[in-house]
């Protein structure tokens, strides 16, 4: 069978058979002869799946069946009442080699494991291919989500928010921050997060804007327009409560329009808010002399002197008070 | 099919045999020439030297007891002196002896004495005339099943009974593989089947994988001395006290007649409790009265309850060697697709409900539960000499227990697990005990247990010729190898200078006892020991670590000893424990190292006692 041989050679392709081997004495034929001898010829570097003549990734059911169909192929019993010469000892090999890649293969996870460690190149190019699709695919769906989605869309609304709110903070655009931050918290409400930074927020946008408005009233005052500056430095002391000096400063100018009244509440107002501003008791000072309570306003100015030894408008108006108690 | 030669299956079961063959493509059971189809498994001699088999055998037993052999399966390739043998002795009414070599077990019969596979030849030569009778020529060409926990010296005892009955034994296959092979015979099975086979003397559970006409066995479990007659010799017992109640400690054992009449009206009561609830036995003028009073009766009701409550504990062995099987195979009985009742105790109505609670299903079984065996080995015969093209059936099955060798301190190391698909073929790397070691003893053993000597001894051999070196650095490769056949062959051949040594195990009868306590005892220094890589280095560091701790705690010790008059000895004995494995470690002595280990534990826990103030011996006083 001259034909069938020309067949069989291109399939062993690259194989070098033994003539000897061909040529034993045993009740086979050339094609079994073959193949028996690729078998064993090639099993060694053979994985499990090209054993069983398998795909690769193949299940553990295509295992097993693929294991009984070559079993029966090629164990001995297979031969009976046949000369089989070496090639008895090759068929146990083989069977072994079948054992083998079963045995390997039949149990799920042990399966799996072999499959990734024998992934044919194009195969982890393509299983990589799927892990960046499937990536993008998932943000799109997100995206989709949050547009028809009213609970996904008001939590991605949040966090956008959230997100828009710190990059303001970080820009020092505390006013947008804090808004921002106060429609998310609005939102949600069990979003501490949000609360808080609004609250920082706030504070940071009230003290910019009260720092703003102080340096208008520091530029009408150096314009002799004390009414104006009396104004903004008013604003600045509103919209920052806790910042003392903004009161002292507004103190301060009121004592030179000669609203004293203005000026001692002002002044008793910023040594409540910070006992311990040297300049608030320096304002207080003036106003009390000024009002002609000697012994308070002594009282005042040495308690400032006490906190800054350095406040000569304070230690001028103290001598002179001494001086003129005294006298 | 006719022009080819005839062939046969043989089931050779403990009580009865059958026989069977595949005609025109159909597994047919061949009638005896009397027309049954189960001939017991009894060889007798008569008076006049005449030898007869099965139910011509049976029928003189109770007249002929002493010469009647029953159920010598239970001593097939068995060593003389084994626990179960001697065991079984104690209530057959024929003699055993020792064969020649004091190794192997004979049974006197006619004042001859028979080798154990010279009776089973006689039932297969019996069985081999059937055959003959029904085809009108000659038959040659046999499987015989054997219990699937069958160890390799019973196949091959059973083997050597084939050849002596004249018979060409194509193979001998395992029992409850046959049986699923009949049971599957001309189905499309495709799922996984459990065996529970509970014959006449032994049990054999096997897991199979059925599919596409591959019969592929995962696991086999048995108990060899677990069967019908140990059921019959509960009731026996159960009779023969009774007995002695009433009638002031007469024991029906030592009337050999009398013993045989028990056991025929045991197995028969047996056989009645499958279907009624209680059965009679009657036994008339059992045993002759004292002192030329009148003859003695025995008569007894049996109810199945009772039967149940004598013999509940073997019917709990069997669920647990069966339990055990199933995690040997990692199968849940919830993946079992069907559960196979073979072997006549699978009658029992008892047996079948511990099973079907087991499996949570109702077992199945063939029409003849003791036929099936026989059937599946004339399928086997028939695909092993005629293999037809789309009928083709193959067996895959396992090797039943561990194969391995014996190595220093009289271990057993595995080297073929049990349960692994044949043909097949293992190696291990051993290396030397001694320094300049030039040769190794390699002792070929079969057993489930971890010391050599409670395991089968296959047999051995001497690898000569390895290059002197010091111990450990020799490597000597041991191979195992399963042909389809089962036979099984071992090789040892010394890596670094390729000498190579092979035997192919045969028939065990031929080493006596004594030559294995001289295998075990003497020349321990040519055996192997396992590679051990890092095992030194590791002990190594554990005992110095322990040496530490108890010199630490030293001090502590001498001090809680100066007020307390208990526990000095010990400490002595402690020390020195210290100082051996000082040595031991010193010497690089592995073993050594090994034996002291526990010891050092032990002192460490009594310097640790004494130190906290509890002197040994002192506990909670």
């Amino acid at each position: 069978m001259p034909g069938e041989s020309g067949v069989q050679a291109d399939r062993y392709h690259g194989f070098l058979f033994n003539p000897a081997d061909l040529s034993e004495e045993v009740d086979l034929d050339l094609p079994r002869r073959r193949e028996i001898l690729y078998f064993v010829g090639s099993m060694d570097r053979w994985t499990h799946w090209q054993v069983l003549a398998l795909p690769w990734n193949a299940s553990v059911d295509q295992v097993k069946d693929a294991y009984r169909e070559r079993a029966k192929v090629f164990h001995p019993d297979r031969f009976p009442g046949l000369r089989l010469g070496s090639y008895r000892s090759r068929l146990e090999r083989i069977f072994r080699r079948l054992t083998e890649a079963r045995d390997a293969l039949s149990e799920e996870s042990a399966r799996a494991e072999y499959a990734r460690r024998t992934a044919p190149p194009e195969e982890v190019a393509r299983s990589a291919a799927r892990q960046i699709e499937n990536d993008a695919r998932s943000k799109e769906r997100r995206a989709r989500m949050a547009r028809t989605n009213p609970l996904v869309s008001r939590v991605a609304r949040v966090r956008e928010l959230m997100d828009r709110g710190r990059q303001a903070m970080a820009e020092e655009r505390f006013a947008d921050a804090a808004r921002d931050f106060m429609t998310a918290s609005a939102m949600d409400a069990t979003a501490t997060e949000a609360r808080t930074l609004a609250e920082q927020a706030r504070r940071k946008a009230s003290s910019g804007r009260a720092r703003e408005l102080w340096e208008k009233a520091r530029a009408a005052e150096l314009q002799h327009d004390l009414d104006r500056a009396q104004l903004h430095a008013e604003a600045a002391a509103e919209a920052e409560p806790g910042e003392a000096r903004y009161a002292v400063y507004v103190a301060r100018l009121a004592i030179e329009r000669g609203a004293l009244e203005t000026a001692r509440s002002r002044a008793e107002g910023a040594v409540r808010t910070a006992p311990t501003l040297a300049t608030a008791h320096e304002a207080l000072g003036e106003v009390l002399a000024l009002q002609g309570e000697i012994a308070a306003a002594r009282k005042s100015l040495e308690r400032a002197l006490e906190l800054d030894e350095g406040l000569a408008g304070a230690r001028e108006r103290l001598r002179k008070l001494r001086w003129s108690f005294l006298r | 099919m006719s022009e080819n030669e005839p062939f046969i299956g043989i089931d050779l079961g403990t009580t009865n045999s059958v026989v069977a063959t595949v005609i025109d493509g159909v597994p047919r059971v061949i009638a005896s020439r009397t027309g049954q189809t189960l001939t017991p498994s009894i060889v007798a001699v008569a008076r006049n030297g005449k030898r007869l088999v099965g139910h011509m055998a049976k029928r003189q037993a109770i007249t002929n007891a002493e010469n009647t052999a029953y159920a010598v399966k239970r001593f097939i390739g068995r060593r003389w002196g084994a626990p179960e043998v001697e065991d079984a002795r104690k209530v057959l009414p024929y003699e055993l002896v020792p064969g020649p070599e004091g190794v192997d077990i004979r049974a006197m019969l006619g004042g001859r004495a028979f080798a154990i596979p010279e009776v089973s030849a006689l039932v297969l030569a019996e069985l081999k005339a059937d055959a003959e009778s029904f085809f009108g020529r000659r038959v040659t060409k046999a499987v015989i099943t054997v219990p699937a926990y069958f160890n390799d010296g019973q196949r091959k005892a059973t083997k050597d009974a084939g050849r002596i009955a004249g018979l060409e034994v194509v193979r001998i296959i395992n029992e409850p593989t046959s049986a699923a092979l009949a049971y599957g015979f001309g189905k499309q099975m495709e799922k996984k089947v459990v065996v529970f086979d509970l014959g006449g003397g032994t049990f054999d559970v096997s897991v199979l994988d059925v599919g596409k006409s591959v019969y592929d066995v995962i696991a086999v479990g048995g108990d060899t001395y677990l069967g019908g007659e140990d059921f019959d010799r509960r009731i026996i017992d159960w009779l023969v006290f009774s007995f002695a109640q009433e009638h002031q400690a007469i024991d029906l054992r030592q009337d050999k007649m009398a013993l045989q009449r028990l056991r025929d009206a045991a197995e028969r009561a047996k056989i009645e409790l499958s279907e009624g609830r209680q059965s009679a036995i009657h036994l008339p003028f059992l045993a002759s009265g004292p002192e030329g009073k009148a003859a003695l009766h025995l008569d007894r009701q049996l109810t199945r309850e009772k039967l149940e409550d004598l013999t509940q504990d073997l019917v709990d062995r069997a669920i647990g060697v069966t339990d055990r099987t199933l995690r040997d195979a990692g199968v849940r009985t919830g993946q079992i697709g069907e559960v196979l009742l073979v072997g006549g105790m699978t009658r029992m109505p008892r047996v079948q409900q511990a099973v079907k609670a087991f499996f949570g299903r109702e077992p199945s079984r063939g029409v003849h539960p003791e036929e099936v065996v026989a059937l599946g080995a004339a399928i086997q015969a028939h695909a092993l000499l005629h293999p037809q093209k789309g009928k083709e059936v193959l067996l895959l099955d396992v090797t039943p227990q561990n194969l391995g060798i014996m190595v220093v301190g009289g271990y057993f190391a595995t080297i073929i697990p049990r349960n692994t698909t044949v043909p097949t073929s293992q190696s291990h790397l051993f290396t030397t005990v001694q320094d300049n070691q030039t040769t190794v003893r390699i002792a070929v053993l079969q057993g489930a247990s971890d010391k050599a000597v409670e395991n089968e001894l296959l047999g051995e051999f001497v690898l000569e010729g390895i290059r002197p070196a010091h111990r450990g650095e020799v490597e000597i490769e041991v191979t195992f190898d399963i042909s389809a056949d089962g036979i099984v062959g071992v090789s040892a051949r010394d890596s670094a200078t390729g000498t190579r040594q092979s035997i192919t195990v045969t028939a065990t009868s031929g080493l006596t006892e004594a030559e294995m306590r001289r295998i075990l005892e003497e020349n321990l220094d040519e055996l192997l020991t396992r590679r051990q890589v890092g095992d030194f280095e590791r002990l190594r560091d554990r005992t110095q670590a322990v040496i530490a701790e108890i010199e630490a705690l030293s001090p502590a010790v001498k001090d809680a000893l100066a007020r307390s008059r208990f526990g000095k000895d010990a400490v002595i004995r402690a020390e020195e424990v210290v100082a051996r494995a000082r040595a031991a470690t010193e010497a690089r002595d592995l073993q050594q190292m090994i034996a002291v280990e526990e010891q050092l534990d032990r002192a460490l826990q009594l310097f640790k006692g004494l130190a906290a103030g509890t002197p040994p011996g002192e506990k909670g006083a």
